[in-house]
């Protein structure tokens, strides 16, 4: 329960600054994809069902603030989320160096999956010229990872939640 | 009991695909208007309006703070005696130039409503996209003012978009430069008509103009009226450039879109739908 109020107030915060900054800055497609960031926290820290279902309900709750593909981040968050578990499962590892990889990597194919549907697949060869700002933008998103994840760390112990993953 | 089992060693890879194919689902599916799907999005948008309203007024307050700063350096440095007096009459020009230029939005929006002699509300931009991928704003305005799904969005400039979703008290608006609206509109000059939808760099384009027509650089492109969205002759931008590159049948038309989307603050939302063209009588 802790967890999901915790991951909740997160995501909320997260999307009202998301919505908000580009209101100040002009920065676009440059605006860092805090959700995804969490969504990698919980894949590589909670080893759980509730991880993938909280993963889910980030990935939507962005689809309520963008776009007009309900769906689509939130199937992007889900395999983020998945991604961050078999990595960390795997390499037996929750290292922040690991997480900041799977940033990176998940804000960017989410960024051109986000583009080729926005632009449709007539024109994803359009959508393939605007890599270098998704990664740019990936880039950001990945600087901003270790902070997130220290936030959240010192969230988590302050209302006492477990820091290791669970292994099954 | 289901300890053990492939089931349950694999319960989290298992309940993420499900997700997945629930998402790709939705995805596919596309939503209709009102569909029980889209009702937890309009939740959430309802929810993080009264957030979204408290930091943009946080933003107003610094940006106003924040010029109140480094004037009071600069006073500072030129004479400290009117420190005191120069901060105050600062904060005040500030407040008062903010409230100037709102004033004069509003009353540009109250004109151009007055112009159309259509009913319209006048609603705050208060969000943004949440990733900047695609072009949407978040709207201070929903359906307890009258706001429904498909309304159209214009400003003093020209036109903004249409309503995509309407929570209760705020709602979303489709940009037109994002790749996913389409308009119908025409080249003021030479009559030629077109869908108008935006380009990946936020752009406009106007689409399904055939070669043959008189389109020109400098023209002005204004709505038709036919989508039954946007009332005729509205300003949507003006075209920057028209060629006739590749083996189509049209022409590739470039239009600078009239409104500055990235400095929107007011915007208003005509309420009552225009005239719609009675159907073809068919047989």
């Amino acid at each position: 329960m802790r967890l999901v109020a915790l991951y909740a107030i997160a995501t909320v915060i997260a999307l009202a600054l998301e919505t908000t900054i580009p209101l100040w800055l002009p920065i676009g497609v440059l605006t860092p994809n805090l959700i995804l960031i969490l969504a990698v926290d919980l894949g590589m820290k909670h080893h759980r069902a509730l991880g993938a279902l909280l993963a889910f309900a980030m990935g939507y709750a962005i689809d309520s603030f963008s776009g007009t593909h309900l769906g689509l981040n939130a199937f992007m968050l889900t395999l983020t989320y998945m991604i961050g578990y078999g990595l960390s499962r795997y390499l037996i590892s929750t290292s922040s160096a690991i997480g900041v990889i799977v940033v990176f990597v998940g804000a960017t194919i989410s960024g051109l999956a986000n583009s080729v549907s926005s632009a449709g697949l007539q024109s994803s060869s359009g959508a393939l010229a605007m890599l270098p700002r998704l990664a740019a933008s990936a880039g950001i998103s990945a600087l901003l990872a270790p902070w997130v994840f220290a936030l959240m760390g010192a969230a988590k112990r302050a209302v006492g939640l477990r820091m290791r993953p669970v292994r099954e | 009991m289901l300890r053990g089992t492939f089931l349950w060693r694999h319960r989290v890879m298992l309940t993420s695909g499900i997700l997945m194919l629930l998402a790709l689902h939705m995805l596919s599916a596309g939503l209709a208007p009102g569909a029980r799907a889209e009702k937890p999005s309009l939740a959430l948008l309802w929810m993080l309006k009264p957030v979204q309203s408290i930091e943009a007024n946080v933003a107003d307050d610094t940006t106003g703070f924040v010029h109140d700063y480094f004037d009071l350096v600069n006073v500072r440095q030129e004479n400290l005696v009117l420190k005191e007096q120069v901060s105050e009459l600062e904060g005040q020009r500030t407040r008062l130039a903010e409230l100037e230029a709102e004033n004069r939005h509003l009353s540009d929006l109250l004109e151009l409503r007055e112009v159309l002699a259509m009913q319209a509300v006048a609603a705050r931009v208060i969000g943004a996209d949440a990733t900047g991928l695609s072009r949407t704003l978040i709207l201070s305005e929903g359906s307890s003012d009258g706001l429904r799904r498909d309304m159209a969005v214009i400003s003093t400039a020209g036109v903004v978009g249409k309503l995509i979703a309407v929570a209760p008290n705020a709602s979303r608006v489709l940009l037109i430069n994002d790749h996913n609206s389409g308009l119908d509109a025409f080249d003021q000059r030479g009559r030629s008509r077109g869908i108008v939808t935006g380009l990946l760099d936020g752009g406009l384009t106007m689409k399904y103009v055939d070669r043959t027509e008189d389109v020109k650089s400098g023209d002005s492109v204004v709505t038709s009226g036919m989508d039954g969205i946007f009332p005729r002759g509205l300003l949507v931008g003006q075209v920057t450039r028209v060629s006739q590159e590749g083996p189509g049948l049209f022409l590739n038309i470039d239009i600078h879109p009239a409104t500055d989307f990235r400095k929107l603050e007011q915007v208003l939302i005509l309420t009552r739908k225009p005239p719609q063209l009675a159907p073809d009588i068919k047989g």
